[in-house]
């Protein structure tokens, strides 16, 4: 690539932080139209939502330390699990890396300026605001919180009196929000790469941006399209769900899967690509299988479009759609798997440094593949049938999102930061709340699993009396969980705020981003960089 | 199977609505034999929207009279004080329905066994015939029926059948909010069963045919512990109105829409493929 010497920028050199004439005033970053500074503000926006998602979940599993009532009715318990999924997926999972990490991020590894339509992407995080804020308030207004679960199913969803309408509408807002980045990323990869950054130089991160963008693009319309349904079928009374008038109510399940299938590879996709940077700087080799983990992630994006009935295998479905749903899920392992043994590849006589990105890195090969192997027991139709609906599916469900994505995003925060902000955390401390999330993780969801597996049933606030153990051992996980995740995040604010400044390359990557000083500067490169390696190129970028 | 039986019963639904007129002619008599295979014997209006008069009111908490005087399958008047000692799942039926009251009792046949309760001694089950003119041989008829699916573990006395008069009758439904109507030899009622504890206090209904034995467990759980649980899962019995034209409307709706944005997005992408990167000037 370009001169590899860390230029070790003065920490006076504020970069983008602090535009020359502009000042830092909050005007200056809610009208800038700088990749970086829009990514700030998603990173904000969405930190702030994944708080109050934390806490939600926190009383959730309070909820559940005992049999019976314990801290909320049953309704209220309703409207925790429905709002902490709509949050954390809406809010939090599907934009935390893609909006957050892709906009701080994609143009610098790509040796551009900033993205192709830099407006519409500050409408875009308008956008996602104007949803984010309609969600919040369908919290506190209208005849109270939604009920429905994240899912919105029907009828249950156009008969019920709480605020579905508004939140409805809060989401279709969102999927907007996604739809326009998606747009802004793919253009941006096509158009904007640097001189020499052919495909086969891409990071891996921005493939797999490019993936999700592309999912983005075709799957969001269709949830767009299903919530208004929701919305005529609720103000107007179409009946397209309503069996008594000619609808039916299985379709809204395929539409809604069609998109939301799809979605869960927008929200793990990115953190694949963050991993699969990581994982090559911190064992100081270049990545095994560079052109397989760019494809796989294409064949997931392409193979996971096509696997949306494995939701509904006890919805009323031919035999021959669920034989075929099923095969098609096990498909999708293949390319996951595929990863997964490239990582573990590139890892084999490497050099590691077990630093904390690091940490959050391999943790997400673990915790993913877990997830992901739970995942065939789900896909399976005849285990399926067992588990369904049952916390083996929510143990799943966080085992891929947040111990996948979850954990990929905290790993991006770890590794980017410093980029972005020019100070180092303490690395001790990470360290530390990274072994503690480690274990309150796999104690709230590996028992989660468990006590599904031995049925109980999701989505109660009740269980049987032979279930409270497990429960207990759960929610005193999420406890531990929660104590190291605000213990993470005090220690990089710590970290954001009175670091030891870090200097252009702190980790000793070979992508462009680690060509400029830190913070970056405004427009990221001074003259156009040229690329003449590829990423992972240690020995050529001279970093060996 | 449901799907297949499903669709014969709207498909026979709807020819029986284009023979009711032929009723008139006295056509009608041959028209039960038909109706044996889950085939609504009741007007198809009256299925779709049905009358004021039938429905079911959770009365949750609410307290059934126990001095009540039913007739059990071998003929012995008892009061219902006696059989209510404990947890008391009471099922109301007739067992001359030819329809869902017997998969409501069988599908309590099957998930009785699977719960981890002893029967007779944690909980007891009471059908409970809402048709006066019925007899303990029709009882006794039913529960053989049921026994047999049961096994033989089951305990004798942990699932009575029981007949009785108009008022008994009416006063332990109408305690429970459940509203039934005669249509000649048939009844229209909802299809549900409550669970009551040993002061005969009303702690759950479960409505549908089919119960998972957790949920089975749970009500009972709580009826032993006198707490109360909403009713989670609301099944509206009644058949499906099903119109295959407006599904496939709306699919080809979808198929277009589908197409568009597919189409759409592969134009897009060759734009960008085939336009390549843009340079700086």
């Amino acid at each position: 690539m370009t001169d590899p010497t860390p230029s070790a920028a003065p920490i006076s050199d504020r970069g983008f932080l602090a535009r020359k004439g502009e000042g830092s005033t909050i005007l200056s970053w809610i009208t800038s139209t700088d990749h970086k500074r829009i990514g700030l503000l998603y990173l904000y926006a969405i930190l702030s939502f994944f708080l109050v998602g934390i806490v939600l979940g926190l009383l959730l599993r309070l909820e559940l330390i005992a049999p019976g009532r314990t801290i909320v009715d049953a309704q209220t318990y309703n409207a925790l699990f429905t709002l902490h999924g709509v949050i954390m997926i809406f809010l939090f999972i599907i934009p935390g890396i893609p909006a957050a990490f892709g906009n701080l991020m994609l143009p610098l590894l790509l040796g551009a300026r900033d993205v192709a339509f830099p407006r519409l992407n500050l409408f875009s995080w308008y956008l996602y605001m104007t949803g984010a804020l309609l969600a919040l308030t369908a919290l506190f207004s209208g005849g109270g919180p939604p009920d429905t679960g994240w899912t919105f199913y029907v009828p249950f969803s156009t008969r019920t009196t709480t605020n579905v309408s508004l939140a409805v509408t809060a989401v279709f807002i969102l999927g907007f929000s996604s739809i326009l980045t998606g747009l802004n990323f793919v253009t941006t990869v096509h158009r904007l790469r640097a001189r020499g950054m052919g495909w086969g130089r891409l990071p891996l991160f921005v493939w797999s941006l490019y993936a999700t963008a592309w999912v983005q693009i075709l799957a969001t319309p269709i949830l767009a399209i299903t919530l208004i349904l929701i919305l005529a079928e609720r103000l107007l009374g179409t009946g397209l769900f309503d069996p008594a008038q000619g609808g039916d109510p299985i379709m809204f399940q395929h539409l809604f899967w069609i998109y939301s299938h799809p979605a869960v590879y927008i929200m793990v996709l990115p953190g694949m690509g963050v991993v699969s940077e990581i994982i090559p700087v911190f064992s100081r080799k270049p990545v095994f299988g560079y052109w397989a983990i760019a494809l796989s992630s294409i064949a997931i994006a392409a193979a996971g479009s096509l696997v949306w009935g494995h939701h509904m295998f006890t919805s009323g479905m031919s035999d021959m759609a669920i034989l075929v749903f099923s095969f098609l899920t096990f498909v999708v392992a293949i390319p996951s798997a595929i990863k997964v043994f490239n990582w573990v590849a590139t890892l084999y006589k490497g050099s590691i440094a077990l630093d904390p990105p690091m940490l959050f890195a391999l943790t997400f090969v673990l915790l993913f593949s877990i997830g992901g192997l739970s995942g065939l027991i789900l896909g399976a139709a005849a285990t399926d049938i067992h588990v369904h609906d049952t916390h083996f599916v929510v143990g799943h469900f966080h085992y891929t999102m947040f111990g996948g994505t979850g954990f990929a995003f905290f790993a991006a925060l770890h590794y980017w930061l410093p980029k972005i902000y020019g100070r180092m955390y303490n690395k001790r401390v990470a360290t530390w709340a990274w072994g503690i999330m480690f274990v309150g993780f796999n104690l709230l969801y590996f028992f989660m699993q468990v006590v599904g597996i031995r049925g109980m049933p999701r989505r109660y606030y009740d269980y049987l009396p032979e279930f409270a153990v497990l429960n207990q051992i759960a929610t005193v996980g999420s406890w531990i969980l929660a104590f190291g995740v605000f213990l993470m995040f005090g220690n990089l604010l710590r970290g954001v705020l009175s670091g030891e400044p870090v200097g252009a390359n702190p980790w000793g990557g070979a992508t462009l981003e680690w060509t400029v000083s830190s913070p970056p500067p405004e427009e990221n490169f001074s003259v156009e960089p040229v690329v003449t390696h590829g990423p992972y190129d240690f020995r050529e970028a001279g970093l060996l | 199977m449901p799907l297949l039986s499903f669709f014969a019963a709207r498909f026979l639904a709807r020819s029986y609505r284009r023979l009711a007129p032929l009723a008139l002619l006295g056509i009608f008599a041959l028209a039960p034999p038909l109706g044996a295979e889950g085939l609504p014997r009741h007007p198809l209006s009256e299925v779709l929207s049905p009358p004021e008069e039938i429905g079911l009111d959770e009365r949750l908490g609410a307290h059934i009279p126990l001095d009540l005087n039913f007739v059990d399958e071998r003929g012995e008047t008892v009061v219902l004080r006696n059989l209510v000692t404990g947890p008391t799942i009471i099922v109301p039926v007739y067992y001359g329905c030819p329809n869902v009251c017997s998969f409501l009792q069988g599908g309590l046949a099957q998930a009785l066994p699977g719960i981890r309760l002893e029967p007779g001694v944690d909980y007891r089950v009471l059908s409970v015939s809402f048709d006066e003119t019925e007899t303990p041989a029709t009882a006794a008829k039913a529960r053989s029926i049921y026994y047999a699916t049961l096994g033989k573990d089951f305990p004798e006395d942990a699932w009575l059948f029981l007949t009785g008069d108009l008022p008994a009758i009416e006063a332990l439904t109408s305690a429970a909010g459940y509203r039934f109507a005669r249509r000649g030899n048939d009844f229209l009622h909802p299809v549900a069963v409550f669970i009551v504890d040993g002061d005969g206090q009303i702690v759950r209904y479960l409505q549908g045919t089919s119960f998972l034995p957790m949920e089975l467990t749970l009500a009972l759980v709580e009826a032993s512990e006198g707490r109360m649980g909403n009713t989670v899962r609301k099944l509206v019995q009644f058949c499906f109105s099903y119109d295959p034209e407006g599904k496939r409307y709306v699919f080809n709706l979808l198929r277009v829409s589908a197409t568009v944005v597919i189409a759409t997005a592969a134009a897009f992408f060759l734009f960008l493929f085939l336009t390549g990167r843009r340079r700086r000037e």
